[in-house]
């Protein structure tokens, strides 16, 4: 028996450690427990307090630099909900481009930048830091077929900046876009701007197609044992995305979930969030139209910022092999292999989709409908998709200003903790079973945790609004809150 | 070659016009990059505090000066940067632990260092917070980044009521010189062109009084927007009227109605012309932005757009007093803003 704490993982956006448990298991090493903590909190719903609604969408997009779009999106929607403002075409089609090529983005910089070199040895080929310590494993990739990889490695880095680039040509400038606006956007459709997208756009394809695709079934290939690895849970949730009409009745990716093998609908009612194992004393069970959420790092039996969201009392996970699933377009399994496969395939799937959005633009056509901010109203909300998973914005507006504003997150649905009832999050139960080969280099466990995509800036911005400043400072707050309240 | 002070300003001003003749200037700043020291690269440590990791995503977007994969391969010794390296965990943290002992790096940090709860709203690693980090590796650094707003100023982190004590590197009492390169995110020419100084020159650039350096952040946006004329036209001679009747200084109600003709230029998001009726705070902010714009494709050549060319107003994320004094980020009526 073993306890290997990983800290800090790396190749992830932002701060978090893993403790895995390895024990013998039919004689074989292997995880049987494991506890993911994020390690970093901010404040960001106590910081929007009182600012003009339309702050948020600023504001928020902060809460990370590899998704800003795509909380720019939900904090758009959530502000039409409020408002009573849908977007002309010109302006939701804008927003789903420039949200497409930041994902696209993130999916190219996630296989090759953040997860290639859990499986490719770079010794011999880049021999300089950041690249030159690592896990030592005999599976990885070597000689000839790893030189292939890295010259990948290093042409994914420009296809990433070029898909930031054409995202800027509608976007205004990536990351952290000025241009995402309730009632669409600010920027607007000239015919040099679709044709430089477009041309992008195609280069970008190409590379999905010829490269980023082979290079994932390849790896698919010489890891097969992944395929059997890191399933967890195996309920997945998905709020959808890329909205196909004003009203966002149809969306590229739907909403939706399959739970326990079975597919439904998702309410956003039905989520709330426990705190046993998180570092805050406010209530715990509250759904994000509810939220209170005050820090306490001295909690006992704590372990980690982030809060632990569920559906329907069970736990579920979010991203690319959600939606994907969710949608019908992936239906293999759920693994380490499934969920950079069904990555990729979303980022060629978005990349055609853009390819037909960018034909529906209406040079010279409006992309903005001007609406203005009511002085009241409560329990809006704009549900939207990450990169890596599914993400909701919720508002109240009162006297003109923020009363309150929650932000529900992929990583938090992914990297969650145990919850009230002693269920892993997504992530922890991912982990279980995961076979340990070298309790002083386990690489597997950073396979099966970089599957995930986390994003930990996310997962712990989690901060709900009520109570004043003095309270932020964590006191001795004792115990665990342990009756869940609605 | 050493690259003179007056080449590295004649390179930056080359942006803005004249391509055939900053080619040589730039030129000098690419050869700079190029050059592999002795010891095989300039030593940078990147640390992350409460980032959000938008100024090291800004950074892979490199490309005028030079593109992130020839820097990170020609130009630097990125010891330690836990977005980018393969090592994890305790092998990682001895990467970073040897980069300390050794010293002589160029210490970057991202994000704001919280105070708060003994620095334990942030750690960068087990039993290590973001505050103890920066001061630990702060003595072995010859000079401090502070990369972002986050950094060089607390940051959005840093809004009111600024829950964790984010504070920026100035706030630390660190006993070494601090480069701010505020920006949210950074662009990534005023890292790299600031790390293309440091190379050429041994030293520092050129600092402003907020510690910024004066080849990226001299210039106010306002003074080279394209919307200058308008503005002065339509609306300087309005700018630093007395508050009237209850109304703010400077709101057009002040001395219009909301149907006069004569109120002039974009009075809804997604207008062309001056955007100082939306809330823009271009008068206050320093950068560069609308000579070099972000998010360019190629070498030596300016970028594809920019917040004001979106039809977005300026909102100040270079300054100290991003967010609170540049909120709110949008006057939605179009009836100005208050200074």
């Amino acid at each position: 028996m073993a306890t290997i704490k990983i800290s800090p993982v790396t190749r992830i956006e932002g701060h978090m450690d893993v403790e895995v448990t390895v024990d013998l298991v039919g004689g074989r090493p292997q995880v049987v427990d494991a506890k993911s903590s994020g390690t970093m909190f901010r404040g960001f719903e106590q910081i929007l307090i009182n600012h003009d609604p339309l702050d948020a969408l600023y504001f928020t997009q902060r809460v990370c630099g590899v998704c800003p779009i795509a909380h720019g999106m939900a904090s758009a929607l959530a502000l039409e909900a409020a408002l009573g403002v849908s977007p002309p075409d010109n302006g939701r089609i804008i927003r789903n481009l420039v949200l497409g090529a930041n994902f696209i983005q993130s999916h190219v910089l996630h296989f090759y930048h953040l997860s290639l070199l859990d499986y490719v040895d770079a010794t011999g080929l880049l021999d300089m830091s950041p690249w030159n310590a690592h896990y030592a494993a005999p599976d990885l990739i070597r000689g000839g077929a790893a030189s292939r990889f890295i010259d990948h490695y290093s042409q994914a880095l420009a296809i990433r900046r070029k898909a930031h680039q054409a995202g800027a040509i509608f976007g205004g400038r990536l990351p952290c876009s000025p241009v995402f606006v309730p009632g669409g956007s600010t920027e607007a459709v000239a015919p040099q701007k679709v044709a430089d997208f477009r041309n992008l756009l195609a280069e970008i394809r190409g590379f999905i197609d010829s490269v980023y695709l082979p290079d994932v079934n390849e790896v698919a290939a010489l890891f097969p044992a992944y395929a059997q690895v890191g399933r967890g849970c195996g309920n997945l949730l998905a709020f959808g995305a890329f909205n196909l009409d004003a009203a966002g009745h149809s969306r590229l990716f739907a909403r939706g979930r399959c739970t326990d093998g079975a597919p439904a609908a998702v309410d956003p009612l039905e989520i709330r969030e426990d705190v046993a194992k998180a570092w805050y004393s406010s209530p715990t069970g509250l759904n994000p139209k509810d939220g209170l959420t005050e820090p306490d790092k001295g909690k006992a039996w704590a372990y980690s910022w982030i809060k632990a969201p569920r559906y329907v009392d069970k736990v579920h996970e979010v991203g690319p092999l959600a939606r994907m699933w969710v949608n019908g377009d992936y239906r293999k399994g759920v693994s380490v292999i499934d969920r950079h496969a069904a990555r990729a395939l979303e980022a060629r799937k978005v990349a055609e989709a853009m390819a037909g959005w960018v034909g529906q633009l209406n040079a010279g056509g409006s992309s903005y409908t001007y609406r203005a901010v009511p002085a009241s109203v409560t329990g809006k909300y704009g549900l939207s998709e990450a990169a890596r998973g599914a993400l909701g914005h919720w508002i109240d507006i009162s006297n003109s200003r923020i009363a309150r504003y929650q932000i529900l997150t992929p990583t938090a649905w992914n990297a969650s903790p145990t919850d009230d009832a002693g269920r892993k999050g997504a992530m922890e139960q991912a982990l279980l079973g995961t076979p340990v080969r070298d309790a002083q280099n386990p690489i597997e466990v950073l396979r099966v945790i970089h599957s995930f995509d986390p994003c930990l800036a996310c997962a712990v911005h989690v901060v709900r609004p009520g109570r004043a400043a003095s309270s932020a400072v964590p006191g001795a707050v004792a115990g665990i809150v342990t009756s869940p309240r609605r | 070659m050493i690259l003179t002070r007056r080449d590295f300003l004649k390179a930056s001003a080359a942006i803005a016009g004249a391509i055939a003749a900053a080619s040589g200037g730039l030129g000098r700043i690419r050869a700079a990059l190029a050059r592999e020291t002795d010891a095989g690269g300039l030593p940078v440590v990147w640390l992350q505090a409460q980032s959000c990791s938008g100024c090291s995503v800004s950074l892979l977007n490199s490309v005028h000066y030079n593109t992130i994969d020839h820097l990170l391969i020609n130009t630097l010794d990125l010891q330690y940067h836990p977005t980018l390296m393969a090592a994890a965990g305790e092998s990682a943290r001895a990467e970073a632990e040897a980069a300390r002992r050794r010293g002589g790096y160029v210490l970057a940090v991202e994000g704001s260092v919280p105070s708060g709860a003994g620095g334990e709203f942030c750690t960068v690693w087990d039993g290590m917070t973001a505050q103890a980090a920066v001061q630990a590796f702060a003595p072995g650094a010859t000079v401090i980044l502070a990369v972002g707003t986050c950094a060089a100023f607390g940051g959005m982190p840093g809004g009111s009521p600024n829950p964790t004590g984010a504070r920026g590197l100035r706030d630390l009492g660190l006993a070494k010189p601090i480069i701010n390169l505020p920006g949210c995110p950074v662009h990534p020419d005023w890292v790299v062109g600031t790390i293309a100084c440091l190379l050429a020159g041994g030293k520092a650039p050129a600092l402003d009084s907020l510690g910024r350096p004066t080849d990226f952040y001299g210039t106010k946006v306002h003074d080279n927007c394209p919307n200058l004329n308008a503005y002065n036209s339509n609306y300087a001679k309005h700018v630093n009227d007395k508050p009237r009747d209850s109304k703010p200084a400077n709101h057009c109600l002040t001395c219009h109605t909301n149907t006069d003709t004569h109120i002039k230029g974009p009075r809804t998001l997604g207008g062309s012309g001056c955007l100082y009726p939306l809330g823009c705070k271009g008068r206050f902010t320093y950068a560069d932005c609308p000579t070099r714009l972000w998010n360019g494709g190629a070498a030596r050549t300016p970028g594809v757009n920019w917040c004001i060319g979106a039809r977005s107003p300026c909102h100040g994320c270079t300054q100290p007093n991003f967010p609170d004094g540049m909120t709110p980020f949008l006057t939605l009526s179009g009836l100005g803003v208050k200074d």
